[in-house]
């Protein structure tokens, strides 16, 4: 247990003062919220209305329906579910589906906070831990679609990435495309509130906010560029996150220090995410990491209790002799016969599995280079490959052939191409033809993920490499132009795998291969 | 006959090794993204349990104490190596669909628990019982665990669509999902299990819960002076006995 | 071998690929060890020592003689041998310098030899192709990330009541919804490069 909570206070956390009891604080906590919730509002429209208020309704009623399982008495109107849900809603984009908030919710009460035991007693921040849970869980559904700016393709988030210039003034005052609640001006106004009641630590907000900034002041390669640290500062939930999320008196640290520490923590990790990850949300991420070290830094920033010593090391002087123990002498044996059986059994069954292998690969090239009839090698490639292949900076070609018809004609080539992807090598067959155009890919090592990586091997993705060459650039989502490879959802490693083979072999026909035999 | 039917309920309900004895948690999270997966390698491990159970029963009397871990572990390392050749060999089909599980078996805890708990101390074909009802149990709590991820991750059941595609919530075929799954089956595990295992409480002290204590039954019952014990003492003695089944 | 990318190599087998939180390598100790925080520290340092010797000794032994002569089937009774002799010798090495750590360490220690986690990178070093350097930064790497999801879920078991809980959800439950909840958080990491 957390010593410094029970020896100092004797009711569990949120640590009220005198005067502010829980519900009071749920209750300006959601007052503070209004403005954003009504500027969200005014400029989505009643899509944003509804997905607050079922977020809402989702989350009182989860935490109602808990409490009735249990035979626990509701706790529904200390006002925290409605903070909650309220939060939630506020962080999901107007175009999200519904059954989004509601999902949400449902994970963000129930998981998130009456498993461990109700208010007080969760370490994570319900709202943000169910964001990420949605954005995990429906990655499509999730992305923000731009409503006002039909033209734009992106959040202005996703613009600054992409290095595009954005309008400040606008993401200021809410009326940029973002989550509904990303009016930073009415955001800042209840988030000052609340400050100044002393209902959140300042400790925490303004470390966060330096934090993010100093980080991408040093680290986001425009120096202290104004402009850039401000239009970073307005988007992406990181004011919500400094002055709503991190704040929660549940999951932050409870001494000065330790919540100095935090706040820093998450500045820095959030200006890390924004500007190395691709994951759709950056803060979010770093506000829960932040939730999961908040344990440890409480156990260790507290001050020590009086008449604290250690106690002093003994030392032992007795030596004993070294001998070499005679168990170890019957492992060494038993390891030895377990070495003989196994050479023995792998011996008999070397020749069989080699004979799997060839076959196995010469079924594939086959089928990658349906009229050859025969295979051989280009005297070149082999120069370059030898035995044991050659390896490019992403990739590994491990072996070329030729195929040849029954006039000994060139129909193409069959080359053994491999990266590594998520669960080790990704190794296939690429087909080209004779003018350097893929014929298709046929997967002779696949170990992915199921349900994710292993969609490589399906027609939906391998469809879209015949035809191809030279070389080929994947992209999320739909293919732009012709050169084009749409990446398997969810599965980045598995798609950038095949991708690098796939341009190792096209680049290997293009240096080596080309102009014929 | 009834010692032998006793230890196949055993391994299958009453200790389950993955959902009441929490063995063999790190392939179970793993391979339980398909309910297809779950089979296979609940049937490899199955395979591997029994030879595994089978010949470190026989050799026993053999193995000297002090470093009998290593010992096993090197038994069970060369028979799934062995399982990997012949596989490999003989049959490439179903190696083309195991082939990945077959190695992570040498890490299954389960196969070192039981060898520690039950192999060395019992005859043979008791022994290949508890290995049958143990890789029964493995296999069903892997196949459950991969049905409702693969329901709730694809709308798929053993690749049957169920559900539309864009229900699909993705999570779930994710390490996260494997952890909540697995909290919720454990859960109504826990729920059934407290209301029908009351008496225990008063037998022999332990709570009724047993997912976190890694004795067997069988030993609890027969030393009823633990109960006596502090909580704390008992935890210790209880780490210890369960220590090598980590 | 520049230096960025062997960073890169620590920062992947401690965060982004964590061994506990996404390879579901040494589930066992994570779940039985977090529940005291001084046991999960002094793991969390012996694992660190243990895996990045483990590796650096396992990668000598398959490059230099398992490879060479063609023995890669035996690489896991190998490698496994390597671990219970390491553990072996660790345990014997503090029994004499340093009873106090000794102690302190109590069962974790042989606990380590069937961690799965020590074996998996070992067999994972060896399927990525790894060097000698590449292996012990990988190993290093993978015993941080080890270290610090099993302080951290001990921080965060530390603060739950089990009288607070709905009953099914004491024990084993409520600490796999905390993993669950730790692994959400950190595949934020997922995305870096």
């Amino acid at each position: 247990m957390n010593a410094a909570v029970n020896t100092v206070n004797l009711s569990s956390a949120p640590h009220a003062r005198d005067k502010w009891t829980t519900p009071f604080i749920m209750r300006m906590v959601t007052l503070s919220l209004m403005p954003a919730t009504i500027v969200g509002i005014l400029v989505y429209g009643w899509n944003a209305f509804g997905i607050v208020a079922l977020s809402i309704i989702s989350a009182v009623a989860a935490e109602w329906v808990f409490c009735k399982i249990c035979r626990k008495p509701s706790t529904i109107w200390d006002g925290s579910a409605v903070v909650t849900g309220l939060l939630l809603g506020l962080s999901l984009g107007p175009q999200t589906p519904l059954y989004c908030p509601v999902i949400g919710s449902i994970f963000a009460i129930v998981v998130c906070k009456c498993c461990f035991g109700g208010l007080g007693k969760n370490f994570i921040n319900p709202a943000l831990a169910a964001r990420c849970f949605l954005l995990i869980s429906f990655a499509n559904a999730m992305a923000i679609k731009p409503v006002i700016d039909a033209v734009a393709t992106a959040t202005p988030v996703g613009a600054m990435k992409a290095g595009e210039a954005v309008n400040i003034t606008k993401m200021f005052l809410g009326t940029a495309d973002g989550v509904i609640g990303s009016s930073i001006l009415a955001l800042l106004a209840g988030g000052l509130l609340l400050w100044s009641l002393d209902i959140i630590h300042g400790e925490i907000c303004f470390s966060v906010l330096i934090g993010f900034t100093l980080f991408m002041g040093i680290f986001g390669g425009k120096g202290f560029d104004v402009n850039y640290l401000l239009a970073h500062l307005c988007g992406g939930g990181v004011v919500m996150g400094a002055f709503f999320m991190a704040t929660d008196y549940v999951t932050s640290p409870v001494s000065k220090l330790g919540q100095l520490i935090y706040g820093c923590l998450i500045g820095v990790l959030g200006g890390l995410f924004r500007l190395k990850g691709n994951t759709a949300d950056s803060f979010s991420y770093a506000i829960i990491i932040g939730n999961v070290c908040t344990p440890l830094i409480d156990t260790y920033i507290v001050q020590k209790p009086f008449a604290y010593r250690k106690v002093g090391k003994t030392r032992k002087t007795t030596k004993e002799p070294f001998r070499i123990p005679k168990p170890v002498i019957a492992l060494t044996l038993i390891a030895a016969i377990a070495g003989v059986a196994l050479s023995g059994v792998f011996s008999v069954t070397k020749d069989k599995i080699e004979e799997q292998e060839v076959f196995k690969q010469s079924v594939a090239y086959r089928e990658v280079c349906p009229e050859a009839t025969s295979f051989s090698y280009n005297d070149k490639a082999q120069e370059i490959l030898g035995n044991d292949g050659a390896e490019t900076e992403n990739a590994t070609i491990y072996a070329c052939y030729v195929g040849k018809n029954s006039q000994n004609e060139l129909v193409g080539y069959a080359l053994s191409v491999g990266a590594k992807g998520f669960g080790g090598q990704v190794i296939m067959a690429l087909g080209l033809t004779p003018e350097g155009k893929i014929t298709g890919i046929n997967f002779t090592e696949l170990k992915e993920t199921a349900g994710l990586g292993m969609k490589a091997d399906e027609p939906e993705f391998k469809s879209q490499f015949p035809g191809k060459s030279v070389s080929v650039d994947l992209v999320k989502g739909a293919p732009q132009d012709d050169n084009d490879i749409s990446a398997i959802t969810g599965a980045t490693v598995t798609s950038t795998a095949v991708y690098n083979a796939v341009n190792a072999g096209l680049n290997f026909y293009e240096t080596v291969l080309k102009g014929g035999n | 006959m009834k010692k032998y039917i006793e230890r196949l309920w055993n391994g299958l309900i009453k200790e389950n090794p993955v959902l009441v004895l929490m063995l063999g948690m790190c392939p179970a999270l793993a391979v339980s993204t398909q309910a297809a997966n779950g089979i296979g390698m609940g049937l490899s491990t199955l395979a591997v349990l029994v030879l595994s159970n089978f010949v470190i029963s026989c050799l026993r009397k053999v193995i000297p104490d002090s470093v009998r871990l290593p010992c096993y572990i090197v038994i069970v390392a060369s028979l799934v190596t062995v399982t990997e050749l012949l596989i490999k060999a003989y049959l490439p089909s179903i190696y083309e669909a195991l082939g990945i599980y077959i190695p992570l078996i040498v890490v299954n805890c389960i196969i070192l628990g039981r060898a520690e708990a039950y192999a060395n101390k019992h005859t043979p074909l008791l022994s290949v019982m508890d290995g049958i009802g143990m890789g029964l149990g493995f296999t069903i709590a892997l196949t459950l665990a991969g049905m409702i991820r693969e329901l709730l991750g694809s709308g798929t059941v053993f690749g049957l669509r169920l559900l539309p595609e864009s229900f699909g919530m993705t999570i779930f075929i994710q390490p996260p999902g494997a952890f909540l799954v697995f909290a919720l089956i454990i859960a109504v595990m826990n729920a059934i299990g407290i209301k029908t295992r009351q008496r225990q409480l008063v037998e022999s002290g332990c709570d009724g819960n047993c997912s976190l204590c890694s004795t067997a039954c069988e030993e609890r019952k027969a030393e009823p002076a633990e109960s006596v014990k502090t909580a704390e003492s008992a935890e210790t003695a209880s780490v210890q006995k369960g220590g090598d089944q980590a | 071998m520049n230096n960025t990318s062997l960073i890169m190599i620590i920062v992947a087998g401690a965060l982004i690929n964590n061994v506990v939180l996404n390879q579901f390598l040494g589930i066992c100790s994570f779940l039985g060890v977090s529940k005291q925080m001084k046991a999960s520290i002094s793991l969390g340092g012996a694992v660190i020592f243990v895996i990045t010797i483990a590796s650096a000794v396992a990668s000598l032994l398959y490059d230099y003689v398992l490879k060479p002569l063609g023995m890669d089937f035996m690489k896991t009774i190998i490698f496994i041998l390597v671990i219970a002799a390491l553990v072996q010798i660790v345990e014997m090495f503090l029994k004499k310098k340093s009873p106090a750590v000794y102690k302190a360490l109590g069962i974790y220690l042989p606990l380590i030899t069937t961690n799965c986690a020590v074996l998996g990178v070992a067999l994972t070093n060896v399927q990525d192709g790894y060097n000698f350097i590449q292996s012990v930064m990988s190993g290093f790497g993978t015993a941080l990330g080890y270290t610090i999801a099993i302080v951290l879920l001990a921080g965060i078991r530390s603060r739950i009541n089990e009288k607070d809980l709905p009953a099914p959800l004491r024990g084993a439950p409520i600490v796999m919804i905390a993993a669950a909840l730790m692994s959400i958080a950190f595949m934020g990491f997922g995305g870096l490069k």
